[in-house]
């Protein structure tokens, strides 16, 4: 009897992250107004929207770098930045559940004090305790992952736009996150190198990661995505699989942003 | 001068040496912990540094020390000189060093503290693993020029009786009735320890190009 009431609760979480009505809104403006949005483990979620229609703060609140005013997110079905009696977490308590995120930033953000290297093991050895020796030879494996290992004993400032942005990927990757999320990725790179970043992107959606896209790059959206967001004025308006989205959006206004974003 | 002024000379360059050393490694220390009070912004204790800082800014450094020599005993404390100059030096860097330390964590990247955080790092790893090293590099250059302004504004403690290295070229002038030489080898070995400071400034900076992204 009691084996099966535990097997019962023991329903694996499918849910990477899920947020429920959320409201979030700067001075007397309104950002998110009662988001919903589920995303399941190994999903891939774009979020699109024209600029200013909160889809960056819909991101930062996932990580609680924005505090929204009211609703809860759950990661990996634990919730950030409330604790259960309802107050404000505490530092600790906060940075143990964002550790459970990764995010990569629109301006990369890689710390120009440590080299390539010392960049991706930094938070595994003083936020995880990693030893040194262990965390060094999974940032190695990382950074071959997203062809930055010959870079290792670099420092930021002198790489690429691209190749910086890759670095940060192996940071948040390093921390084995329950989900990566994304903010405008390639927004602040070359034309020229914006490939080179989306490919390791979407080798990652291959290997499994559930990972949480901001961005600007349509094809890449729709090639990569298993659920396509659309906000306006912090609202989501259109909500669909790639394909529906794409070809047959049941909103007016996603078929003019299509349109105009060909 | 014969071999008992450059003994006296060198001594003196010693003592010039050690109590600006003690001050400059309080005060920059110090400096750090204000700074970090004063961003915490608490009520009372806030204001207080602030007092604290415009009136060691604003006292010049041979008062301040007049000040403390004197009034010590008045609160039934009993000051050796040197702790009296130690002490009137360390206030007076303190100070300043406060400010240097406050801009570098005002000016630090919201981008880099907010990349930490989202790996999961605590306001405390961030700020000694993320923000210090670079504060330290950014700060140096500061922190170095005040020190060197120290150490050219220590003479003052001469005038609580502390024979230091320009007080000493005094007594042996009293002595040979030769002011020159004895003051000459004193702008040199004054010199000779700024020059070490800016050669360190000068490393430092090497390193600072890296943060220049």
């Amino acid at each position: 009897m009691p084996e099966t009431g535990l097997e019962f609760s023991k329903e694996p979480t499918e849910v990477a992250v899920s947020i429920r009505n959320l409201s979030k809104s700067f001075n007397d403006v309104e950002v998110l107004r009662d988001v919903n949005l589920e995303v399941k483990k190994g999903d891939v979620v774009t979020i699109l929207g024209s600029s200013g229609s909160g889809k960056s703060t819909l991101l930062r609140c996932i990580n609680w770098l924005e505090q929204p005013e009211r609703g809860s997110i759950h990661i990996a079905g634990e919730r950030i930045g409330v604790t259960d009696e309802g107050r404000a977490m505490s530092v600790k308590a906060l940075a143990r559940v964002r550790a459970k995120t990764g995010m990569v930033f629109q301006s990369f953000n890689l710390w120009p004090h440590l080299n390539v290297l010392h960049n991706v093991t930094e938070a595994p050895i003083h936020v995880l305790g990693k030893s040194r020796h262990e965390a060094e030879a999974h940032a190695r494996e990382l950074l071959d992952k997203v062809g930055m290992s010959h870079k290792a004993d670099a420092y930021p400032n002198t790489l690429s736009g691209g190749q910086k942005q890759r670095v940060a990927i192996a940071r948040a990757l390093a921390m084995q996150p329950e989900v990566m999320l994304f903010d405008e990725p390639t927004s602040a790179l070359d034309p020229e190198l914006v490939g080179e970043v989306l490919a390791v992107i979407k080798s990652l959606s291959a290997e499994g990661y559930t990972m949480v896209i901001v961005t600007h790059e349509m094809s890449f959206a729709r090639s990569v995505s298993d659920q396509v967001v659309f906000l306006e004025k912090g609202l989501i308006i259109e909500q669909a699989d790639p394909e529906t989205f794409f070809t047959n959006a049941s909103t007016e206004r996603v078929r003019k942003f299509l349109e105009r974003n060909k | 001068m014969n071999a008992s002024a450059w003994n006296m000379l060198l001594e003196g360059a010693w003592t010039t040496l050690w109590i600006s050393g003690v001050s400059i490694a309080i005060g920059v220390t110090a400096g750090l912990i204000l700074a970090l009070i004063r961003i915490a912004r608490i009520p009372v204790i806030d204001q207080l540094l602030v007092l604290y800082i415009s009136l060691a800014r604003a006292t010049p450094l041979v008062t301040l020390v007049l000040f403390i020599f004197l009034s010590a005993p008045t609160f039934g404390i009993q000051l050796e000189r040197s702790m009296a100059g130690i002490l009137a030096l360390t206030l007076n860097t303190t100070a300043f060093n406060a400010e240097i330390w406050r801009s570098a964590f005002r000016n630090f990247s919201r981008e880099q503290r907010e990349a930490a955080m989202a790996t999961g790092m605590t306001p405390g790893i961030t700020f000694r693993r993320i923000m210090l090293p670079q504060m330290i590099i950014t700060s140096l250059p500061g922190l170095i020029n005040e020190m060197s302004f120290l150490i050219k504004g220590s003479p003052a403690i001469a005038v609580i009786g502390i024979v230091e290295l320009t007080r000493v070229t005094n007594r042996i002038s009293a002595v040979t009735y030769e002011p020159l030489p004895p003051i000459l080898v004193a702008c040199v070995l004054y010199m000779a320890i700024i020059g070490c400071l800016v050669w360190a400034q000068r490393i430092t900076e090497r390193r600072a190009t890296r943060l220049a992204m």
